[in-house]
């Protein structure tokens, strides 16, 4: 589903990621911990293809991401949900029309969209607040958006840039049962976090990060 | 439902910055409508130059003391010729009568037995641009001192609407530059205005034509509409500088049928235009965002 071949990436002759090599196999749920400016984002975003690795080769979905034809970028994209780090909500917009926007991008019938947005709120349980508009919502409901919106379409894959960041404990467990149950739908998910609660609480794999290197690889026992 | 997306999305750009797109469409309208006066006036020329051509008189006098044979001969010849529409003969006796109505009391000295004004032929001519030619053959009939016409003043008419048509282009491009690049401004604003949601439609795999779409279309209304409110401009102030004219000038007559507005196919297509200019300079400034990686 993804593979790394030894790829690196710099940022002013600094690596965010160093001679990165892993692979992750469908239906996957992996954690990628690690400190803060260990090279989560930038895992995240170059199999995303917002970043293009400065050296070795990504796969994703047997698709090589760095040589794809940016024409074809948008449709890869399509079977990937991404939750970024920092929401990325059109704020003037409503929680509806949020959810919304990527079925519209790929051409769904409109019936269809409202039905799959309607049981994509109600399965992050923020369907009772569609109407408001997503600026006025708080951390934790503005994050539930986010992850309808990226899971709306039904993708493949789902990166989240760490999710619970601003969130309260109580919170950040129902996110985290919200993406057992994305796993569990056979989605692979990627989550990156540097909250330890989390990671104990997901089960699966860990990638451990340490400034740009991915320092352990270990599977959880549950 | 894209679609409904698409417009809704250009509506709201334009009602978010719709300062800059009033400035845009004002300007884009001044610029077409400047090249539209030269346009207009280009027009005009040719169109008057035409209508005095068309009217175009050849004269051509006889030496003064050319027989009665002379006279028919030429006239025969003159009747013959393919170029020539129309001849009518001013006898001696007509120039006399018609020089006497003229110039009343200085003619006095001229009588009746000693009249020294020669026969002439007065011809209308088939096409205007022959008239060159068939001049130069009349100059040598025999007993043909003089041939009078009109040829070198319109030549320098010619000359003048050629000029305008050059200046009309010169003008033209100059101003199409200029606004394309104003229209692309206001693009570019509107690009800013809604770099948001451009960046979030990328992360949800939106392609850069769908992105660009709203831009394009806003460019091409804006030309279009600046293009309209040119005509306006062009047909207000067209009206009024030719109630003006007609006041001034009233001496000619052809004067009301020779100027003319725009046509209707002219008309649509400075809109045209406009438009065009305006989708083509907001494609350049959304060319970035086609098929890029971000
Ligand atoms: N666009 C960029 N330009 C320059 N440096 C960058 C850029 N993006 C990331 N970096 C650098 O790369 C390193 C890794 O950053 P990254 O955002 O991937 O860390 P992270 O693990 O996501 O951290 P956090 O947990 O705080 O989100 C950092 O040192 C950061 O400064
Ligand atoms: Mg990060």
């Amino acid at each position: 589903m993804i593979r790394f071949f030894h790829v690196s990436k710099f940022f002013d002759r600094c690596a965010a990621l160093h001679d990165v090599t892993f692979r992750i196999d469908e239906g996957e749920c992996v954690i990628l911990s690690g400190p803060s400016g260990a090279g989560k984002t930038t895992l995240l975003r170059v199999i995303f293809g917002m970043e293009v690795p400065d050296d070795g080769q990504i796969l994703v979905q047997n698709r090589n991401i760095a040589r794809l034809h940016a024409r074809d970028l948008p449709y890869l994209r399509r079977t990937i949900g991404f939750v970024p780090q920092n929401f990325q909500l059109l704020s003037q917009k409503t929680v509806y029309e949020n959810v919304i926007l990527p079925l519209i991008v790929q051409g769904v019938k409109r019936s269809e969209a409202r039905r799959r947005v309607a049981a994509t709120l109600q399965a992050v349980g923020i369907d009772h607040k569609q109407a408001i508009r997503a600026g006025v919502l708080s951390a934790g409901e503005q994050q539930r958006v986010c992850i309808a919106r990226a899971i709306v379409t039904r993708p493949v894959i789902v990166l989240a840039d760490e999710p619970t960041g601003n969130l309260d404990e109580e919170l950040a467990d129902e996110i985290i049962a919200l993406f057992h149950t994305i796993h569990a739908q056979g989605t692979t998910v990627l989550l990156a976090t540097h909250n330890q609660r989390v990671m104990a609480q997901m089960r699966g794999r860990v990638l451990q990060m340490r400034a740009g290197d991915v320092v352990s690889d270990k599977r959880m026992v549950t | 439902m894209r679609v409904w997306y698409l417009v809704r999305e250009t509506l709201n750009n334009i009602r978010v910055h719709r300062g800059d797109v009033v400035i845009g469409i004002v300007t884009t309208a001044f610029a077409l409508a400047c090249f539209g006066v030269f346009l207009l006036l280009y027009l005009n020329l040719q169109h008057l130059a035409e209508n005095l051509q068309s009217g175009i008189e050849v004269i051509a006098y006889l030496e003064p003391d050319a027989s009665e044979q002379v006279v028919s001969e030429v006239h025969q010849r003159l009747r013959r010729d393919r170029a020539v529409v129309e001849v009518r003969v001013i006898s001696k006796e007509q120039a006399l009568r018609d020089f006497r109505r003229h110039f009343q009391r200085d003619a006095l000295f001229l009588e009746e037995g000693n009249n020294p004004l020669p026969v002439s032929f007065v011809m209308k001519v088939r096409s205007p641009e022959s008239v060159g030619e068939f001049v130069e053959r009349v100059k040598r009939f025999s007993g043909v001192q003089h041939v009078q016409h009109s040829q070198e003043w319109l030549d320098k008419l010619a000359i003048v609407v050629s000029h305008f048509r050059l200046g009309a282009m010169v003008i033209g491009t100059i101003l199409a530059v200029a606004t394309a690049t104003i229209i692309r401004n206001t693009v570019h604003l509107s690009l800013y205005t809604r770099r948001e949601e451009i960046e979030i439609l990328r992360l949800i795999g939106a392609t850069g034509r769908f992105i660009a779409i709203p831009h394009v279309v806003e460019g091409a209304m804006l030309g279009a509409v600046g293009g309209g409110l040119s005509l306006v401009l062009l047909k207000v102030s067209f009206e009024s500088v030719k109630s003006e004219l007609l006041q001034a000038v009233q001496w000619f007559d052809g004067l009301e049928r020779s100027l003319t507005f725009f046509p209707v196919p002219v008309s649509l297509l400075l809109v045209l235009a406009g438009m065009v200019l305006g989708c083509g300079s907001s494609l350049l400034s959304v060319r970035s965002l086609i098929n890029v990686r971000s």
